[in-house]
């Protein structure tokens, strides 16, 4: 499917929604960065289920590199339904003697980078980008990192690299939240207006609602269009949407512990966990009914 | 392996041949800048192999980073600053994009020590300490340009991040290429004989072996021993040296603490029993800045000094 359809839609909603429900399942076990996981499922499964192209010996041709280490979580729940990795592997995230780790260093399974100290993906995921262009092959490069992550200076540095090397294979998304680790990031250091920044640096920069599908695809198009310069996105998401019982219950939440403790109250995971079993099963009747 | 005092020599330029030639034998190394080329002689391939170049800018943190990102690429990258901003600047990028890697990264750290005329900020003191301390990490701080090509000849096929001291400038060719041949680890013997023990590295070597040179005139017994590899180095190498002198004298372009003095006395204390170590370098303090003429004579480094301070160990 090439054309922006109903139907393609409809699928990576189905997937955006396995992803949560992944996310939702290891969270629930001993506690995990959930309402990031949950709002970048749309990014997720628009970038593993229908940006990247498959390299036929079952990863990808094009590379992902998550600067942001606290949201590697859309990774695994992606890799779980790409059967990477099973979920009796990831329910063990954050055990003592767990091979998963929250923020998984380089080489584990479907991880280009050590992610854990903010800032350094972009680096490297620009220097991808250029090693790929020199090596002349088409692969195209995604990075993802996060609005408080702005703060590092080093992103700026790799922003100006990129631009002055027209990297145009090059993409980063912003998963701009408005969440830092211990506030909104524009009470403890306001990076906005971040689109207009990026277009300062040098970038061709767009922002769009990060939980609508059809625009992270139509951002994705237009991205290769660009020619001569990097690609910005700047995915404004809202902490865990697309489960609306957490939606509605938590304003706030960089961290959601095992028993539901956030930073100042308590989820009751169960409710949006049968909400997102409901949308799946709701999701899979829509799609089959369509032609 | 020591060339005579006769054969050996000044090289002017040392890293621009050195660059150039590893280059030109090794299309898949990338060398690197954080806007500082012409100030390590690197010349050559900025101009004639311009596809194997990359200048990052004054941006130390971020060279690293694309640096391991163009390893990530099928490339050998090496990046070069000054010690001070490679080893300060970019610590956790070393660390964690190349420290972490299977790839190989390498990270040249230049005028490092009290090799640079302008005090503190552009004088890397600590930087063999710091790197030392990265797990799996290989630190290197060649003598010569002999050992310095050799080195970083081998370093392009060690996985990992590798961390190299460089030489700009005029730099000496004190080590008979013929004879010299750098492998990860080995300690080289300069001079042989009993009574004290001189263990050195990097900028420190030649001041030993100038230092030496008086001494083999006075007659005073003594042995060199050059250590290029501070990390992973050969321990056994280490203690059997040690073990063979009474008295041992560790001297580096560094703070005492946590570089090759500290490399020493770790290593003869977990055997225990061995001679007493006496550490020389910088002690804890700032250098200034001025000529490494001007400041080795106030650390009492340069080699009329440096011979009295090795014979008075005895004392």
């Amino acid at each position: 499917m090439t054309s922006n359809s109903e139907k393609r839609i409809k699928t990576l909603e189905l997937w955006a929604a396995k992803m949560r429900r992944n996310v939702v399942d290891v969270c629930m076990q001993r506690g995990g960065y959930a309402g990031q996981g949950v709002a970048l499922s749309d990014f997720g499964a628009c970038l593993y289920f229908d940006e990247m192209r498959p390299d036929g010996k079952g990863w990808y041709h094009d590379r992902f590199v998550n600067s942001n280490g606290h949201d590697t979580i859309i990774n695994f729940a992606a890799m779980a339904e790409m059967g990477i990795y099973t979920m009796e592997e990831l329910r063990t995230m954050g055990a003592d003697g767990s091979p998963i780790d929250q923020s998984p260093i380089e080489g584990a399974r479907g991880f280009e980078i050590t992610s854990g100290s903010l800032g350094t993906g972009v680096s490297q995921a620009a220097g991808i980008a250029l090693g790929e262009r020199k090596r002349g092959t088409d692969k195209r490069i995604y990075c993802l990192l996060s609005d408080g992550e702005l703060h590092e200076g080093s992103v700026w540095e790799a922003f100006m690299f990129a631009a002055h090397h027209k990297l145009s294979n090059f993409m980063i998304v912003i998963d701009n939240n408005d969440l830092g680790a211990t506030g909104k990031t524009s009470d403890v250091l306001a990076v906005e207006p971040v689109k207009e920044k990026l277009e300062a640096f040098g970038f061709h920069a767009r922002q769009i609602n990060g939980n609508s599908i059809p625009e992270i695809l139509d951002a994705f198009a237009e991205a290769k269009t660009i020619k001569d310069k990097p690609y910005g996105l700047v995915a404004d998401t809202k902490i865990f949407a697309g489960i609306k019982v957490y939606r509605d219950a938590i304003p706030f939440a960089h961290f959601v512990g095992a028993n539901g403790r956030w930073d100042t109250g308590y989820l009751e995971w169960k409710p949006g966990w049968q909400e997102i079993q409901d949308t799946i099963r709701k999701l899979e009747v829509e799609l089959a009914a369509m032609p | 392996m020591l060339l005579d005092r006769d054969n050996r020599e000044m090289v002017s330029s040392a890293f621009d041949d050195i660059s150039f030639d590893l280059c030109k034998r090794r299309r898949e190394v990338i060398m690197m800048s954080a806007d500082l080329s012409q100030y390590v002689d690197l010349f050559k391939v900025t101009k004639d192999l311009p596809d194997q170049y990359v200048d990052a800018g004054m941006a130390e943190q971020n060279q690293v980073g694309i640096a391991a990102g163009l390893a990530k690429a099928g490339f050998v990258p090496i990046t070069s600053t000054f010690a001070s901003y490679a080893s300060r600047r970019a610590f956790d990028q070393m660390v964690i994009c190349m420290g972490t890697s299977k790839n190989t990264g390498i990270c040249l750290g230049f005028t490092p020590g009290i090799s640079s005329p302008a005090p503190i900020h552009h004088q890397a003191t600590e930087d063999l300490g710091m790197t030392r301390a990265i797990a799996h990490a290989t630190v290197i701080d060649p003598m010569d340009v002999t050992d310095f090509a050799q080195a970083l000849d081998a370093a392009c096929d060690r996985p990992g991040l590798i961390y190299m001291r460089g030489h700009r400038g005029t730099t000496p060719k004190w080590l008979d290429p013929d004879r010299f041949k750098f492998e990860f680890g080995k300690t080289y013997p300069l001079r042989t004989g009993s009574g004290v023990g001189v263990i050195s590295c990097g900028h420190a070597s030649q001041w030993a072996v100038e230092a030496s040179d008086i001494l083999v005139d006075e007659g005073f017994d003594h042995s060199l021993l050059h250590v290029p590899t501070l990390k992973p180095v050969n321990e056994n190498e280490i203690i059997d040296y040690c073990f063979a002198h009474d008295q041992i004298v560790t001297v580096e372009n560094h703070q005492i603490s946590t570089g090759l003095g500290g490399l020493v006395a770790e290593i003869v204390t977990s055997v225990g029993g061995g001679p007493r170590i006496t550490r020389i370098g910088l002690p804890n303090t700032w250098a200034p800045g001025g000529s490494i003429k001007h400041i080795r004579s106030v650390f009492g480094l340069d080699a009329a000094s440096l011979a009295e301070r090795i014979k008075g160990v005895t004392q």
